[in-house]
């Protein structure tokens, strides 16, 4: 097999504007998944509504293009009642966080044994450019003409409540950590979650005075620092991985005792 | 299993394992919560029926519909607002295409409402309560018998039309408990028509508007067109096959009371004054059935627990008026029926209170 064979490149050119990040981490996904030996009997995508959702129709795969935010519920029932499938959520950062955050908060507790990568751009891209869960405050937006008002969330903090949970921050530019952090969490027993810093130039980053795609790509590799070995806690900005103790696969699902999110 | 108390809610979740089902998913909420524990502890001792207490109801109907595609037969089962909770994914399993039940068990509304009164206010948001054109299967039974029996028919007919099916059910037949044997009941059970996920396909599921490759149709009003009357032709064919209904009491009266669940049951004094006429199949609407026999009858009594939901529905489809008995804040009571007939002078004269005798205004 190689990587073009998880890829629909029959309907390419794909959705997504000129310059958009959610290419580069589909990429990197379907070279993961070769290399893994995930295919189509042994794997299913749920995607979320946003740009990012669209990616399930692209990869030779069974995928559910979930309601806006219900990537999770379906996904980690998937799970359960087929724990012999690895099942791997792709959505964006409003979708995660935002519309979906109760799920996340919750599936994030039970230690779901599913993957989620998260396309971060910042913004509510689809709908033209609002402010996120996740985006910076101050930046101004559609939504925000005066800067965005909260600080954004702390997803590595939210998924690190479990302590035996998975999370990477990476960025589109870093496509090495990006590749390890996926395999990483794809192989990971238990809830991981692969936050992607990832550019919408057509509806955030020209907005925040970006001229191009390649300029916000060279921002990710000036201003994303790794961060200190062993950190426990990551700053903004800084790429790192935070894992806790790994649980053996196969405790806690379907026993009927409610915590059957599964392995 | 021999003959034996059972309660409502019990019964649906036999009916449930009857039917094959392997999944459920749910978030507690009065009355419908026994069938949420009953499912908890036939997990515990069957691990092949997989079982998840969800944070919400949101998250409760979206499982179901996951749980069905990755191959099991699912359900959840609700009340009230939770139930209102479910609609975006009811919606979202009409537009894809999914099997799985969905179980609401009335209580009074609307918000947080009544709890845990009984009532029939939610027969509109069975039929209507997600956004755009769909086409609702529900059932709606008024015994513990047939909790047990219209569950396997929900089932049955959410395999059919590949569309999640609602089962009514309310806060008095959930918590009612009555001698069945339930082994006598025999229904046949329909297999799964879903193709279970990762089988070699690689189709893509989408709750918006796509041509069969998966490229998006969300401009292309004729592929729409196509495809919302495909399913609905079907959805209505197959609810053809599942016309439960019930006509009986006193056929030779010149007035026919509709009353279906509960009410039913509430209403059972009349039989002497009255035929009846009990849609168990509540959407579609009974409109060939009902037609015929409403024609035999100078007029029409519909009782039931909201303001006037299914007796909109009735005159719509007959094209004439007819006489409302509504039991509303959750007074569902002969003494409710008996006052709700006085006052539209319907109330036959051997069933008026004798003067001391006047009936407690209690729920």
């Amino acid at each position: 097999m190689a990587v073009k064979d998880k890829l629909k490149t029959d309907l390419f050119p794909t959705i997504w504007c000129p310059g958009c990040g959610i290419g580069l981490i589909m990429q990197q996904l379907a070279s993961v998944m070769d290399d893994l030996g995930l295919d189509k009997n042994n794997t299913v995508l749920v995607t979320g509504i946003g740009c990012t959702g669209r990616m399930g129709a692209y990869m030779n795969f069974e995928s559910i293009y979930t309601l806006h935010g219900r990537t999770l519920p379906v996904a980690e029932a998937i799970k359960l009642v087929r724990p012999e499938l690895n099942v791997i959520v792709v959505s964006g950062d409003g979708d995660t966080a935002s519309i979906g955050g109760n799920h996340l908060l919750h599936s994030i507790r039970r230690n779901a044994n599913v993957t989620v990568v998260c396309n971060n751009n910042e913004i509510y891209g689809l709908t033209g450019g609002q402010t996120g869960p996740t985006t910076p405050q101050g930046t101004s937006t559609i939504s925000s003409p005066k800067g965005a008002t909260y600080a954004p969330i702390n997803l590595q903090g939210l998924v690190n409540t479990n302590p035996n949970a998975y999370y990477a921050k990476t960025t589109v530019y870093h496509q090495g950590p990006m590749r390890k952090a996926i395999k990483e969490a794809i192989e990971w027993p238990g809830f991981a979650f692969v936050d992607v810093a990832s550019q919408c130039i057509e509806n955030n980053g020209r907005r925040i005075g970006f001229a191009s795609a390649n300029d916000m790509l060279q921002n990710y590799r000036t201003e994303y620092k790794s961060a200190p070995p062993g950190s426990t806690r990551l700053e903004s900005h800084q790429l790192g991985i935070v894992k806790g103790q790994p649980l053996p696969v196969g405790g806690g699902s379907g026993d009927g005792s409610g915590n059957g999110s599964g392995n | 299993m021999t003959k034996r108390l059972v309660q409502g809610n019990e019964a649906v979740m036999l009916g449930a394992v009857k039917a094959g089902a392997s999944f459920f998913a749910g978030y507690p909420i009065s009355p419908s919560s026994e069938i949420l524990a009953q499912a908890s502890v036939y997990a515990a001792s069957h691990p092949e029926f997989r079982f998840i207490q969800e944070e919400d109801e949101i998250a409760s109907a979206n499982a179901i519909l996951g749980g069905s595609l990755a191959g099991a037969k699912s359900f959840t089962a609700t009340s009230g607002p939770g139930f209102s909770l479910m609609q975006e994914a009811i919606g979202y399993g009409h537009k894809v295409g999914i099997p799985c039940v969905i179980v609401n068990v009335m209580r009074v509304g609307p918000a947080t409402g009544m709890p845990t009164m009984p009532g029939q206010g939610d027969l509109n948001q069975a039929r209507y309560g997600s956004t755009g054109d769909y086409t609702s299967i529900v059932f709606y039974p008024s015994t513990v018998a047939e909790c047990y029996e219209y569950t396997i028919q929900a089932f049955n007919a959410a395999e059919e039309s590949r569309s999640p099916v609602i089962l009514m059910s309310d806060a008095f037949l959930g918590h009612l408990n009555e001698v069945a044997d339930l082994d006598t009941i025999h229904v046949p059970i329909v297999p799964r028509t879903l193709e279970p996920l990762a089988s070699g396909g690689i189709r893509l599921f989408s709750g918006v508007a796509t041509y069969p490759d998966g490229e998006p149709a969300t401009a292309d009003a004729d592929e729409f067109i196509r495809q919302y009357y495909e399913s609905r032709d079907h959805r209505l064919e197959v609810a053809e096959r599942y016309a439960f209904h019930e006509y009986g009491w006193n056929k030779d009266s010149d007035t026919l009371v509709i009353a279906f669940g509960i009410t039913r049951r509430i209403a059972q004094p009349l039989a002497a004054h009255f035929a009846l006429f009990r849609p168990i199949r509540i959407w579609p609407t009974l409109d060939k059935e009902l037609t015929e026999i409403a024609a035999r009858y100078k007029k029409i009594i519909v009782i039931e627990g909201s303001d006037g939901q299914y007796a909109n529905v009735v005159e719509r489809m007959l094209l004439r008026r007819v006489e409302r008995v509504p039991l509303l804040g959750g007074r569902m009571s002969l003494e409710a029926i008996r006052e709700g007939l006085d006052a539209i002078g319907m109330l036959p004269a051997e069933l008026a209170p004798s003067g001391s005798e006047s009936p407690a205004r209690v729920g």
